[in-house]
């Protein structure tokens, strides 16, 4: 179990754009944060931060606990077209042993439902079969911290549907500790026990929800909408010019 | 075979009886466009004599060597230029600029400094393939896909893992492509080469064809450059499938 901890993170570019000011975000261990947000707001910026793909420019990640082993999904699928099904998920495991890896291979390929898919190339899955394949190549190495940048976006509303199903299954099963990035209102809900809505130019921390339902949870059930509101509220703020002291009605919210 | 790959074959053979037909109807003499039965009859006494053999061997292994020499050098440079903004900065402007001589303009510098033999010829035929080969390389490495280069990163993967299990399976596609063109070009150098000055080979014996006036000795020659280019090429192709068998088009023509 691991916990993540991020500390006043800062991110200005090359070229002088501030993408992330003084962000704090924390998740427990075996938690799952949701960050919410419109574009601009940073919050892939952050994901590539703590994935150590880009290097921050102020403050502190930490993974805390004995297992700090990040891995990541990303908005696309980006298996290795070279490499067929179940050596894509092998990737993911590099530092297991030959044998676990082989097992595990094949264990998670019965898992995300693609058990005879595992000697087909990348090309010949669908785009939500691809998507799980890299799921399971980021979960095959059991990471203490797991991230997903918008992982379902790209997908249509079946399988994004499907796949919540399977990422929370796969989630109770190994407990990892997952912070993931939205637009999402919807998937935040479902997924998350809290949600961390951020503001752009720069991005920032707006404000943290707590969902606080019981899993499984009712997409229909009122608790559920009455969340959603919550959260839609706080996205509408996030996207409020910046503080006005007189305002006049609520604006039209993109978001529905 | 493919289905309808008979009907490119229609053209040649409709051109070859008509003109056979003509020269043994009297039409035409084909003294300077021998018909196909002479061209025939010259590849059966140059095979019997052992002649064609000869010179298909020499030229066959200077192709083979020259390519060697030129393929591993322009590989192994791309990857160093590829690897390392240094060297890159360092080397490939030079590069460059000796790409823009036409090869064959280093022929008699090479004569003066290799000689008249074998030396120069090799030296001329690796330039030839060292060029496609880096600069396809050298290319296909530095616009490889980022996003898989950070599927490496994220799985914690080394500079080395990145470049042995990402960049190179990624690049293998362009390589093979680079490797084909030098080849085409292995051998357009070894016939100029050849004809420099040889005492074997097929450019020899296209100069010893022009100096006899015999065009079915020429014609030959030329015949048999297409079919050990095609061949080679084929080879390339066959030998590239296995690893290339991921690709969506990876029914590369033969």
């Amino acid at each position: 179990m691991s916990a993540l901890l991020v500390r006043g993170l800062g991110k200005t570019y090359a070229d002088g754009t501030e993408a992330l000011r003084g962000v704090d975000v924390h998740v427990g261990e075996g938690e799952i944060v949701a960050i919410l947000g419109g574009s601009g707001c940073g919050k892939t910026t952050l994901l590539r931060l703590i994935a150590g793909l880009d290097e921050a420019s102020a403050g502190t990640i930490a993974v805390t606990g004995e297992n700090t082993v990040i891995s990541a999904v990303f908005q696309e699928p980006r298996l290795l077209p070279w490499l067929t099904a179940e050596a894509n998920v092998a990737f993911g495991g590099r530092r297991l042993g030959a044998a676990q890896r082989q097992d595990r291979t094949q264990s998670l390929l019965r898992r995300i439902g693609l058990a005879g898919y595992g000697k087909r190339w990348p090309r010949e899955l669908s785009g939500g079969q691809q998507q799980r394949v890299a799921i399971a190549r980021a979960l095959i190495g059991h990471p203490g911290v797991l991230l997903l940048d918008e992982p379902f976006s790209a997908l249509d509303g079946f399988t994004r549907a499907s796949l919540h199903d399977l990422l929370l299954d796969l989630w109770r099963e190994l407990q990892p500790t997952v912070l993931m990035v939205t637009h999402d209102i919807e998937e935040a809900v479902v997924l998350a026990d809290r949600i961390v809505v951020m503001r752009p130019h720069p991005g920032r921390v707006q404000e943290t929800l707590r969902v606080g339902l019981p899993r499984p949870r009712d997409r229909l059930a009122p608790e559920f909408d009455l969340v959603k509101r919550t959260a839609l509220r706080a996205v509408n703020r996030s996207l409020a010019p910046p503080p006005e002291p007189h305002r006049t009605g609520p604006g039209v919210s993109p978001w529905l | 075979m493919r289905r309808g790959a008979w009907l490119g074959l229609l053209i040649p053979l409709v051109l070859a009886v008509a003109w056979e037909l003509a020269v043994r109807h009297g039409l035409a003499s084909g003294r300077l466009m021998p018909p196909p039965s002479r061209l025939a009859q010259t590849a059966r006494a140059l095979s019997r004599s052992g002649e064609l053999q000869m010179h298909v061997l020499a030229t066959t292994q200077r192709v083979c060597v020259g390519f060697a020499i030129g393929a591993a050098a322009g590989t192994v440079l791309a990857m160093l230029n590829g690897a390392s903004g240094l060297t890159l900065r360092l080397l490939d402007p030079s590069v460059q600029a000796l790409r823009a001589i036409p090869s064959i303009a280093w022929v008699p510098l090479f004569i003066l400094w290799l000689g008249i033999f074998e030396t120069s010829k090799l030296a001329l035929i690796a330039l030839g393939v060292f060029f496609p080969v880096y600069l396809g390389l050298l290319t296909a490495i530095q616009s490889v896909d980022r996003k898989l280069i950070e599927v490496g990163r994220v799985f914690g993967l080394s500079r080395t893992e990145i470049a042995l299990r990402v960049t190179w399976p990624a690049v293998m596609p362009a390589w093979i492509a680079a490797l084909r063109t030098g080849l085409g070009l292995g051998f357009m150098f070894v016939v100029a080469a050849e004809l420099m000055g040889a005492s074997e080979g097929l450019g020899y014996l296209l100069l010893d064809g022009q100096q006899m006036g015999r065009a079915d000795t020429i014609l030959v020659a030329m015949i048999v450059f297409a079919v050990l280019g095609k061949t080679a090429d084929s080879l390339l192709v066959v030998a590239s499938r296995p690893v290339l068998r991921w690709q969506d088009t990876h029914r590369l023509r033969l």
